[in-house]
């Protein structure tokens, strides 16, 4: 196992060093750092300066690992919109966002499991053809729009249909004035965002546990299992679940990816100062300096989840394991 | 239904009569088993024979409700006084991997991927009885040690895909005699392993048997594996049964064309050939299920069938040519006199 | 890992992949990941009578024929926006401003006056022609590049497998929305970009399904009379691929319109005075809350059921190619 998961870090360090090569460069490119120099006084000798200054006169290998030296270090650089340091910007951040995350995952997990178990036992019922409905509905709704929806119809409609004091969720933010840690409030003002976040994952997981539910129930080892005579709940949960969960977690890990570019939208529209937001910002204003560290930040934990779900495949699989 | 078959008398452990299982299908219905009969004495081994789609299977996952739900079944599946078919699902799940266990083909799909063996051999057990851990592991050891596994101790542990085709098999026959069944019930347990691992297996068969005193039923398409163990035989075509002897008679005085062809086409060691000798074979292919012939369903293929008369009009009815012996054959004490 | 496991696991992670985040939708998934084991659709020689096969399974699937309605309707009054359009392009009435939906205004107008009913069909007309030309470019390349790969293996199926790695660790609409800031945001540059990324999509899956197909035993038959690769790949693994890479252009459709509109939506796709159905919602969305919420919803509506057609006649097809998969 620990062999296992050694040759995939070994593989995947030169593939993040590679792609932080390429996103620099392209991130450099796209935006150059002394535009507003430029912009600004276009004194040739103060842009120059300004370049030298920034490393921008070097090779542009050169330049990749000057800041590949500075990144491991944890000097990330100043932000070119707002003079802050850039650690302290992402870490701040990654809080909020890791939050939505977290909830998100959970969230998804645990309706997608209960559809897709239910929806595979009772095929066909009609609450099997209700879910596959919203699940259609769920995977072509733009989450962006959903988002606005929930807003205008969850939060602000209801305060005037029901003559409410203040909506019942909240959608700015993660916390209202000072309140702070896991309570009332807080629920109130997850619950749109990562609704958003999620509908369109809950929609993906939901068909592919049903599926996956279903492919399950058809092998013989679950007609083993009820020719032992194991009660029928247990032959679906400890046999059939418990094998349609592996493909799972590679369809989950694999969605990190999705997620991470979700908050983009779902901050914006919510307020809420994370990872999603401060890339959203940060390319408006042409940040290049957060931008690379944005994305090398963000891949580096994609990769990291990616690992995770190998390890959590390793364990609910005992045939990968020797390998 | 007649008396006693070949072997004694007394109370059959297991009565099949008239079952009947079909699918509803695009084309039509399809009628994988037809009005099938038969008994299994305590401790007999009864032989089901014949080829992919005869309907051995189905009756065999019949017998202990393991159909999906879209089959219809029609028929009586007597064992200790009680309709099977007739019982609630409760009910069956108690008998079935204590009362009457079933050993199925091909192991390695048998076995569930995720769960280790001994875990899995345990299970059969405490599904049916309160058992104390360090009574439990001794058992599954012992079970492990009856069908022959070496090391019992630390293949317990292991995961199916680390054992061998043929250890998988025992490993499987193992789970089922976890709870001494009165009836085991074996699908094709040989069909996926080569010969030399097929005599292992069959000879665990064998042992077990010996020990417990459990009836088989033994499903095949391989006639040598029948004549090794059995006491009786039925063989099925199309869904139906066409002959059911003792093993001897099935053999030596077989009274229906289609095991007649099947024993000829069998490739014979112990007889000299003619350089212009060709392997006997039953021309035709199997009909389909849902589109079947009239009358007798193997008159299509039968080289004795007198066509437009009995053979292609109605359907032959199981019945006894010799004491002890039946066949569905208008015709069999000619064809074999 | 054995290599089935890798193709397995990479695949179904495509799959996952496309599922979800709002940029290439999954049926693709439900499909590749768990039905890759077996192989993609129809197997065996292709006989001249799978068309009407094909043709009567899919009929069967009401649901699916009728997206096909649908989808001609929406293509019809977009493209026909310049005849059946109420109002021009870009009349406006400064003096009316922003009203309900009424009579004269169906979908109301904006602050400008503008008929939101027109405006959505013209939008519509970028809407759709990004999407419509995103699929049809990623699936010619990237069906291509993933056959050749899956087929000729070793050194161009780890080419690919390795370079579409470095786009995986990225979320997509970072990659995208970097992107259109350097290459501008016309429209060309908006669907090769939005191509640039979904063919790779579609490259990994039909790597997938040619390597499987190459493990059938009718092509080792094939190789063992003598077939050229050329013959092969045409006689052969197109044939069995077509339906399941059709499948796959109509499902990038929908995840490629949910793209655009995402883009344009945070500002980083479409820009005046060019208009899609997710630059009418960015210019929207400041309303919510307001009386003017009305603005948000004809929109919004448009790309869902325009994208739900799409992914009905996507999942009417794959069943149609590949009746073994059974589940709806």
């Amino acid at each position: 196992m620990l062999n296992f998961l050694g040759r995939r870090i070994l593989y995947t360090i030169p593939v993040v060093l590679i792609a932080s090569f390429l996103l620099f460069v392209f991130v450099r490119a796209t935006f150059d750092p002394t535009a507003k120099l430029r912009s600004g006084r276009a004194d040739s000798a103060a842009v120059a300066r300004e370049q030298e200054r920034l490393g921008l006169d070097k090779p542009v290998v050169v330049q990749y690992t000057n800041w590949l030296g500075d990144f491991v270090r944890g000097d990330w650089g100043q932000s070119e919109r707002t003079r802050e340091d850039v650690f302290d910007m992402i870490r701040r951040s990654l809080w909020y966002t890791v939050q939505l995350i977290f909830w998100g995952i959970l969230l998804s997990a645990t309706i997608a499991i209960a559809v897709g178990v239910y929806s595979a036992v009772k095929q066909y019922s009609p609450l099997d053809y209700t879910f596959t409905g919203m699940s259609f509905v769920g995977l072509a709704l733009p989450p962006f729009w959903f988002g606005l929806i929930a807003i205008e119809l969850l939060a602000v409609q209801p305060v005037k249909w029901f003559d409410l004091q203040q909506p019942i969720f909240s959608f700015v933010g993660l916390h209202s004035g000072d309140s702070t840690g896991f309570n009332l409030d807080y629920l109130r003002h997850l619950a749109l965002p990562v609704l958003t976040l999620t509908v369109q994952i809950i929609a993906g997981w939901s068909r592919f546990q049903r599926a996956s539910m279903l492919d399950v129930l058809q092998s013989d080892y679950i007609r083993t299992a009820r020719a032992k005579g194991v009660p029928r709940r247990q032959v679906i949960v400890k046999h059939g679940l418990r094998n349609a969960l592996i493909p799972l977690v590679t369809v989950m890990a694999l969605d990190i990816g999705v997620l991470f570019g979700g908050v983009i939208i779902t901050e914006t529209i919510f307020s809420i100062p994370g990872m999603g937001r401060l890339f959203y910002d940060s390319l408006l204003a042409g940040d290049a300096t957060v931008l690379v560290a944005w994305t090398v930040v963000t891949a580096v934990f994609i990769v990291t989840f990616n690992l995770l779900a190998d390890v959590l495949y390793g364990v609910l699989d005992p045939r990968v394991r020797l390998s | 239904m007649s008396t006693a078959d070949a072997r004694g008398a007394g109370e059959p452990l297991l009565s099949v009569e008239q079952l009947s299982v079909t699918f509803p299908t695009d084309d039509g219905l399809l009628h994988a088993v037809d009005d099938v009969s038969f008994r299994v004495m305590p401790s007999e081994t009864l032989g089901i024979v014949g080829e992919s789609g005869s309907g051995k299977t189905v009756t065999s996952m019949a017998v202990l409700g393991l159909l999906p739900g879209r089959a219809r079944v029609s028929g009586r599946v007597m064992f200790e006084g009680r309709d099977l078919r007739a019982l609630p699902e409760k009910d069956l799940e108690k008998i079935r991997g204590d009362r009457i266990a079933m050993v199925f083909q091909d192991a390695l799909a048998s076995l569930n991927p995720a769960h280790k063996v001994g875990d899995q051999i345990a299970e059969a057990v405490t599904v049916h009885r309160k058992i104390g851990k360090s009574d439990l592991e001794a058992r599954v050891l012992e079970l492990l040690d009856l069908v022959g596994i070496p090391n019992p101790t630390d293949r317990a542990e292991q995961y199916p895909h680390e054992y061998s085709g043929g250890m998988r098999q025992r490993a499987m026959i193992a789970m089922a005699i976890a709870n001494d069944p009165d009836l085991l019930i074996a699908d094709e347990p040989t069909t996926a392993l080569d010969v030399t691992i097929q005599a292992q297996v069959l000879d665990v068969l064998e042992r077990i048997q010996e020990r417990t005193r459990s009836a088989i039923v033994l499903i095949t398409h391989d006639l040598g594996v029948v004549a090794g163990v059995a006491d009786r035989v039925m063989v099925m075509y199309a869904g139906q049964q066409v002959e059911l002897a003792s093993v001897d008679d099935l053999f030596y005085e077989s009274r229906h064309p289609y095991t007649a062809g099947l024993l000829a086409s069998l490739p014979r060691l112990d007889r000299r050939a003619d350089k212009s000798d060709r392997l006997h074979r039953i021309s035709g292919q199997p009909p389909s299920m849902v589109f079947r012939p009239s009358g007798c369903s193997f008159h299509p293929r039968c080289p004795d069938a007198r066509l437009g008369g009995a053979c292609t009009q109605s359907v032959p009815e199981l019945r006894e040519v010799r004491p002890g012996h039946r066949a569905a054959c208008h015709f069999a004490e000619e064809i074999f006199q | 890992m054995i290599p089935e496991e890798e193709m397995r696991r990479s695949d179904s992670q495509l799959a996952g992949r496309m599922d979800t985040g709002g940029i290439v939708p999954t049926e693709l998934s439900a499909r590749a990941g768990v039905e890759l084991s077996g192989g993609g659709g129809g197997d065996g020689p292709v006989a001249r009578s799978q068309w009407q096969l094909f043709r009567k399974r899919f009929l069967r699937h009401r649901v699916a024929v009728g997206s096909i309605f649908v989808l001609l309707f929406m293509t019809v009054i977009c493209f026909g926006a310049s005849w059946i359009a109420p109002y021009d392009r870009n009349s406006q009435d400064l003096l009316l401003g922003p009203v309900s939906p009424n009579a004269d205004h169906w979908f109301g107008t904006d602050e400008l006056g503008r008929d939101q009913l027109s405006r959505l069909l013209f939008a519509g007309q970028i809407s759709l022609q990004i999407g419509i030309t995103v699929a049809l470019l990623s699936t010619v390349v990237g069906a291509t590049v993933g056959a050749v790969a899956g087929f000729f293996g070793k050194a161009t199926d780890q080419a690919l497998m390795r370079f579409t790695d470095l786009f995986l660790i990225v979320p997509d609409i970072a990659i995208l929305a970097l992107a259109l800031q350097y290459f501008g945001q016309t429209n060309f540059t908006i669907i090769l970009v939005l191509a640039g990324i979904f063919w790779m999509y579609i490259a990994r899956v039909v790597r997938g399904q040619v390597l499987s197909l190459k493990e059938k035993e009718y092509v080792e038959a094939a190789r063992a009379a003598g077939a050229s690769p050329f013959r092969i790949i045409t006689r052969h693994l197109i044939p069995n691929t077509i339906g399941p890479i059709m499948v796959d252009a109509t499902l990038a459709v929908a995840g490629a319109i949910i793209a655009e509109s995402t883009l344009s939506f945070l500002g980083f796709g479409v820009q005046p005075p060019n208009t899609s159905w997710g630059k009418m919602l960015s210019d929207a969305g400041g309303y919510v809350g307001t009386d003017k919420a009305y603005l948000l919803y004809f929109p919004g509506a448009a790309i869902l059921i325009t994208v739900l057609a799409v992914n009905f006649l996507g999942d009417g097809l794959r069943d149609a190619f590949d009746p073994q998969s059974g589940r709806k």
